[in-house]
């Protein structure tokens, strides 16, 4: 047969693409369910440490099924709320739902366009709360939770994770614990006319309770963190204020 | 086994080594050396993607039409490596090494060493040596990515498989260790002393 005639190359490449495209579908719709379940099992991690339930490495070594089970034991309420701090929602305990990274992209969508947003809050039953931030960084989206004390002004801990940004200057938001040290005893404070909470280039004046020093060598994805954190803080403000309705 | 064979088998892994003889595949190379874990898990996938190709590069040798022979050989590179990243994925055990690999795992697919040796040896040759020439440019792949990975580990973390082996004899990290260019110049120094003692790879001018 002849190799090089084009009927033969057109249909033989038709046919080469067909079947990989075929086998690809096939491995990726059985594998899918096992893929979902290690990202749940992720988020769910990346919530617990930063509700100081134990380091994420810690999390890691003791598997998925381990994760799954502390947090369903833990959890108090998963509930979702509206820009008015009403619960518009509940996404369960006992299958321990969360919302992943592509639910959290959709609904930074909502919050900026100003349409109805239902955002998540993980309430344990220790009394801290867990919201969720998504933002744009230097090189792709970060993302990330904020761990708040029962009067949902202190922050208790944080996490957060990263698409692609570089690895040792702007991937330290994920990997160094330093950075995420530094939130803990801070607070979220509505009356700061600038921002509720910064991070800042070059040092937090000292004493300033909503402030952390940004992370030098990665204004972009410092200044991408603070602006998701103020986004989302925001769009959670009267949630997380109608406790104390003084302010 | 003949002679044919143990020189397929051995000469990518020390005379023509992908990396410190052929100088293909240094992208990588530097980008997932930082940590053993991530350089093993990478090395493997290369030995899976580089073997598998080669296989069915060999075995569709004779029907493939040389004019769009390139684009057939990136189609099963891409498949091959989509199928390794879905299987990564998939484990518990490996997702979070998958997810540190991030984008080096589909990049395998633009490494120069698996169309390599597809256009130099699988579409020439039968495919058990096929098999045998891509697993073993991977191993010789994976065996520089080791190497480099044990040392900059060591040195620039302190650890070995992130257990604790200088750090805790109280050593400083050396920072120039974690970041690419240290890479570079650790795999000049290996390639340095395979020259030294393979003196037939030195050239003569």
């Amino acid at each position: 047969m002849n190799t090089n005639s084009n009927v033969y190359t057109v249909i033989y490449t038709t046919v080469v693409c067909v079947l990989v495209a075929a086998l690809l579908a096939l491995v990726s719709s059985s594998l899918k369910p096992k893929q979902d379940a290690n990202e749940k099992a992720e988020t769910i991690s990346q919530i617990l440490t930063a509700a100081q339930f134990g380091e994420k490495s810690e999390w890691q070594a003791k598997g998925n099924a381990a994760v799954l089970d502390f947090y369903k034991q833990n959890v108090a309420e998963a509930v979702l709320i509206d820009a008015s701090g009403n619960k518009v929602g509940d996404l369960g305990t006992a299958d321990a739902t969360v919302y992943g990274k592509s639910e959290l992209k959709a609904q930074n969508y909502n919050i900026k366009d100003g349409s109805a947003a239902k955002l998540p809050v993980y309430i344990f039953k220790n009394g801290v709360s867990v919201i969720p931030v998504y933002g744009a960084g230097l090189w792709g989206p970060v993302w990330g939770y904020l761990a708040l004390g029962s009067d949902l002004k202190t922050i208790a801990g944080a996490y957060f994770d990263h698409e692609s940004e570089t690895p040792g200057l702007g991937g330290k938001i994920k990997d160094d614990p330093s950075f995420r040290a530094q939130f803990k005893g801070k607070s979220i404070d509505f009356n700061d006319p600038k921002a509720a909470f910064s991070i800042v280039k070059g040092g937090a004046p000292a004493g300033k309770a909503n402030a952390i020093d940004a992370i030098s060598g990665a204004t972009m994805t410092s200044k991408g963190l603070d602006e998701a954190i103020n986004v989302w803080i925001e769009a959670y403000k009267s949630y997380l204020t109608k406790n104390n309705p003084e302010e | 086994m003949n002679a044919k064979m143990k020189e397929t088998i051995l000469n990518p892994i020390l005379k023509g080594n992908p990396i410190t003889v052929l100088v293909l595949g240094i992208c990588s190379s530097l980008a997932v050396t930082v940590e053993l874990k991530g350089a093993l898990v990478m090395a493997l996938s290369v030995i899976v993607v580089t073997g598998m190709s080669s296989l069915i590069c060999s075995l569709l040798r004779k029907t493939i039409p040389n004019r769009v022979r390139i684009i057939i050989q990136l189609v099963v590179v891409a498949m091959m490596v989509i199928l390794v990243d879905q299987v990564l994925k998939s484990f518990e055990g490996t997702y979070p090494l998958d997810k540190q690999l991030s984008v080096y795992i589909g990049l395998i697919i633009t490494n120069c060493i698996v169309m390599g040796r597809i256009e130099a040896f699988a579409l020439g040759n039968k495919p058990i040596p096929s098999l045998l020439d891509g697993l073993a440019n991977g191993v010789g792949y994976g065996l520089i990515l080791i190497i480099v990975a044990f040392f900059r580990e060591l040195f620039g973390s302190g650890t070995l498989f992130g257990l604790p082996v200088l750090s805790a004899l109280g050593y400083t990290n050396n920072g120039l260790m974690i970041l690419p260019p240290m890479a570079l110049i650790l795999i000049g120094c290996i390639i340095w002393v395979q020259r030294s003692i393979q003196k037939d790879l030195q050239e003569n001018y």
